[in-house]
C-alpha cells in the first residue's frame, strides 16, 4: 500500500502536535525555573518572552552584587552577569522582545535551603528496598501456586487474587494505625517498604510467567536429586527474567511515585522521598514559583533522563504485562 | 487433597517421598507473602470493619454501632463527595478514546515514532506530586494557558482554574487524564499489535476507509484491553489523590470543590482524627467501587462474546 507525501506530513503534525502537549509543561517549568526577575513571561502589548540567553550566571554567594557590578569572585562564590552583553548582541535582531535573561540563581537557593540531594537518595533506597523485596516475595509465592500441587492451592490462589479487589484506602486508615501503635514505622525506612512487599498483581503476573516454562524440566531437576529451592534459584529465576524485569518495573514506579503513605509516615525532613520533599518545598517556597520550579527541575530531570535510556524496557515491560 | 487422606506407606516410593517434599516446600514458598500479606492487608481488612462500628480517634475506641454509617448516610458532605468521584470517573471514557487514538497513531511504520512513544509515555514515570506543582504552574494566573489563551485572543481576562469552585475539578481532572494518556496508550498498543494485518487488506480490498477499519475491526480487537484500561483508569480516577493534594493545597479546595469521597476519608482520618467515621466511609466507598468494578468486568466481558 502507497503512502502518499501529505499523508507522511500530517501524520508527522498530529505527532508534533501531541507531543507538544507532553512536553510544554515541562519546558514551561524550566522556563520559569531559569527566570530572573518576577516579571510575568506573557505581558500586555508586547511579545512573550519565551527565549533564554546567558543573564546572572554562577553559584554560591553574591548574585546580588555581581548583578549591580558584573562579576564576583570569591571563596564563597562566583558569578558573572553575562546579561548586558548578550542585549547588546540581541538588540539588532528582530527576536530581541522574545528574549529574556537567564540565571542559575534559583537552583543555587533550593540547594541551599532545601536537602534534594538527601530525598533522591532517600528516595531511591525505599525503591531499591521495595523492588528487591518485591521480587523475592512474589517469585517465591507464585512458584508453587504454577507448578506444584497441594492441598489448599486453588483457595490460596483465590486468597492472593482477592487483594486486586479490594481498593487501597479500605486498608489505609487499619494501616495507619498498626504502623504507628505496634510497628512503630514512622520516621524509618522499612516502615515505608514493608507494607507494599507483598503484592497479589506480582503474585498472579509471576505465576502466569512459570506456567510457560514446561514441567519436563522442573523433573528431570528432581530426579537429578535438586532441592525445590535449588529448582528455584538456579533453573527457574534465570529462565523468568523478563517476568522479573515487568515486576520491577511496576514496582519501582508506583514505589518512586508513592505519596500518601510517606506523606503519613514521615516527619523528619532528613528522611523526606521526593514527592513528600517536593510538597514540602513547595510550601517552603510558597511565595517564590521560580525557586519551586527550579526544585521540580531538579527532582524530575534526572527521572527523564533514566527514563529515556530504558525507555524501550519500560514500554515493552508494561505491554508484556498487559499481554499476559 | 487425596495426599493428605492416605495413611504415609511404610515404605514410601520415590514418587511419594516427591509428594510430601513438594507439599512442604509449597507452603514454605508461600509462607513469606502470605505473612506479609495477612499483616499488611487481611488483618486491616478485619480492623476496619471493625473500627466503622466504634468511636476510635488513635487514642481509644468504644462501641457505637452503626452510628457512624447513619451519620454518614446523612452526611450531606459525604454524599457531595461521592458525587465528585462520579464525576471524576469521567475521565475514564476520554482517557479510552484518547489512548486508543494516540496507540493507533503511534502503531504505524514512520520514522522516529519510537522516540515519539516515549515523550508520550514519559509523565506516567514522573510522580503525581511533580505533575502537580508543574501544572499549577500552568494553570496559574500568570501561567502557560492563561498566556496561550490570552495571546491567541481566546480570553481577555485570564482563567482561575484553580479558584474557581466550577472549573478545579475539571482542572485536576485534565491533569489525570493528561498524566494517563501515555500509560494506556502502550497497554493498548500491545492490544493493537495482536491484531492480524490481513484482516485490515481484507477489509481495504473490501473498500472500508480508515475509520470503518478501525470500527469494525481494531475496536473489537482490542475489547479485552478497553475493558482492562476503563477498570485500570476508573480505579485510578476513584482514588485519585496526590494531584487534589497539591493543586487544592491540601484543603480540598474551595467550598470543597476537589473533595471527592477519596479526599473526604484522608481529612475526616487524618486530619480530623475521625478514625472511625472514616473507617465507616472506607467501607461505604470500598463497596461502591467493588459493586462498580464487578458491573464494568460483567458489561465488557458479556459483549466480548
Amino acid at each position: 500500500m502507497r503512502v502518499k507525501r501529505w499523508q507522511v506530513a500530517s501524520r508527522y503534525t498530529v505527532l508534533i502536535v501531541v507531543m507538544l502537549v507532553t512536553a510544554l509543561p515541562f519546558v514551561w517549568a524550566m522556563l520559569m525555573s531559569v527566570r530572573q526577575t518576577s516579571a510575568n513571561v506573557f505581558g500586555r502589548n508586547r511579545p512573550p518572552e519565551v527565549f533564554a540567553y546567558p543573564g546572572l550566571m554562577g553559584w554560591g554567594e553574591g548574585a546580588d552584587t555581581a548583578e549591580d557590578e558584573g562579576r564576583y569572585r570569591a571563596e564563597d562564590g562566583w558569578w558573572t552577569n553575562y546579561a548586558p552583553r548578550f542585549e547588546r548582541a540581541l538588540e539588532p535582531t528582530p527576536l530581541a522582545p522574545y528574549t529574556f535573561p537567564a540565571t542559575t540563581e534559583n537552583y543555587y537557593r533550593v540547594t541551599q535551603d532545601i536537602a534534594i540531594g538527601r530525598y533522591f537518595v532517600n528516595s531511591l533506597l525505599v525503591c531499591l528496598g521495595t523492588v528487591l523485596l518485591t521480587l523475592l516475595l512474589c517469585s517465591l509465592a507464585a512458584y508453587p501456586l504454577a507448578k506444584m500441587r497441594f492441598a489448599g492451592r486453588d483457595v490460596l490462589f483465590v486468597v492472593i487474587l482477592s487483594t486486586l479487589v479490594f481498593p487501597e484506602q479500605l486498608i489505609l486508615i487499619p494501616l495507619y494505625v498498626t504502623a504507628v501503635n505496634t510497628f512503630q514505622f514512622q520516621d524509618t525506612y522499612h516502615g515505608l517498604i514493608l507494607p507494599f512487599a507483598a503484592s497479589g498483581l506480582g503474585i498472579f503476573l509471576l505465576r502466569q510467567v512459570y506456567y510457560s516454562i514446561p514441567d519436563e524440566l522442573l523433573e528431570a531437576a528432581r530426579i537429578d536429586g535438586a532441592t525445590e529451592f535449588s529448582i528455584w534459584w538456579r533453573i527457574l529465576l534465570p529462565l523468568i527474567r523478563p517476568g522479573l524485569a515487568t515486576l520491577a518495573i511496576i514496582t519501582f514506579v508506583s514505589s518512586w511515585n508513592n505519596f500518601l503513605w510517606p506523606l503519613l509516615m514521615l516527619t523528619d525532613t532528613e528522611l523526606f522521598t521526593l514527592p513528600v520533599g517536593l510538597a514540602y518545598l513547595r510550601g517552603f517556597f510558597s511565595g517564590n514559583i521560580r525557586n519551586v520550579a527550579a526544585g521540580i527541575v531538579i527532582a524530575t530531570v534526572p527521572v527523564i533522563v533514566v527514563f529515556m535510556i530504558f525507555q524501550k524496557q519500560f514500554i515493552e515491560g508494561l505491554a508484556g504485562a498487559v499481554k499476559g | 487433597m487425596a495426599i493428605q487422606s492416605k495413611p504415609l506407606p511404610v515404605k514410601p516410593t520415590t514418587r511419594s517421598v516427591f509428594k510430601r517434599r513438594k507439599r512442604v516446600a509449597a507452603y514454605a514458598f508461600l509462607a513469606p507473602a502470605l505473612g506479609f500479606l495477612t499483616v499488611f492487608f487481611f488483618l486491616p481488612l478485619v480492623q476496619v470493619i471493625y473500627y466503622s462500628f466504634t468511636d476510635f480517634d488513635l487514642y481509644g475506641a468504644s462501641w457505637v454501632g452503626v452510628s457512624n454509617y447513619r451519620n454518614l448516610l446523612a452526611d450531606p458532605l459525604f454524599w457531595m463527595s461521592l458525587r465528585k468521584s462520579f464525576v471524576y470517573l469521567i475521565c475514564t471514557p476520554i482517557l479510552i478514546v484518547l489512548s486508543l487514538t494516540l496507540a493507533i497513531v503511534v502503531n504505524r511504520p514512520l520514522k522516529g515514532v519510537a522516540f515519539f512513544r516515549a515523550m508520550y509515555f514519559m509523565p506516567a514515570v514522573i510522580s503525581a506530586v511533580a505533575i502537580g506543582m508543574i501544572f499549577e504552574l500552568v494553570f496559574a494566573e500568570q501561567g502557560l494557558l492563561n498566556g496561550v489563551l490570552r495571546e491567541l485572543g481566546v480570553i481577555r481576562r485570564p482563567i482561575a482554574f484553580l479558584q474557581d469552585p466550577a472549573l478545579v475539578l475539571p482542572s485536576i481532572m485534565g491533569v489525570t487524564i493528561w498524566r494517563g494518556v501515555g500509560y494506556y496508550m502502550v497497554m493498548f498498543l500491545a492490544g493493537l499489535q495482536a491484531i492480524p494485518k490481513e484482516r485490515y487488506e481484507a477489509a481495504s480490498i473490501d473498500g472500508a476507509n480508515t475509520l470503518q477499519q478501525h470500527w469494525y475491526i481494531t475496536v473489537p480487537g482490542v475489547r479485552p484491553i478497553i475493558v482492562l484500561v476503563g477498570v485500570l483508569s476508573s480505579i485510578a480516577a476513584l482514588r485519585a489523590f496526590d494531584e487534589i493534594f497539591i493543586l487544592t493545597d491540601g484543603t480540598g479546595g474551595i467550598l470543597n470543590s476537589g473533595l471527592t469521597a477519596m479526599f473526604y476519608l484522608y481529612r475526616q482520618a487524618f486530619v480530623f482524627n475521625n478514625v472511625g467515621y472514616a473507617s465507616a466511609l472506607a467501607v461505604v466507598f470500598s463497596l461502591v467501587i467493588i459493586v462498580f468494578t464487578i458491573v464494568n468486568l460483567r458489561l465488557g466481558g458479556n459483549d466480548a462474546r
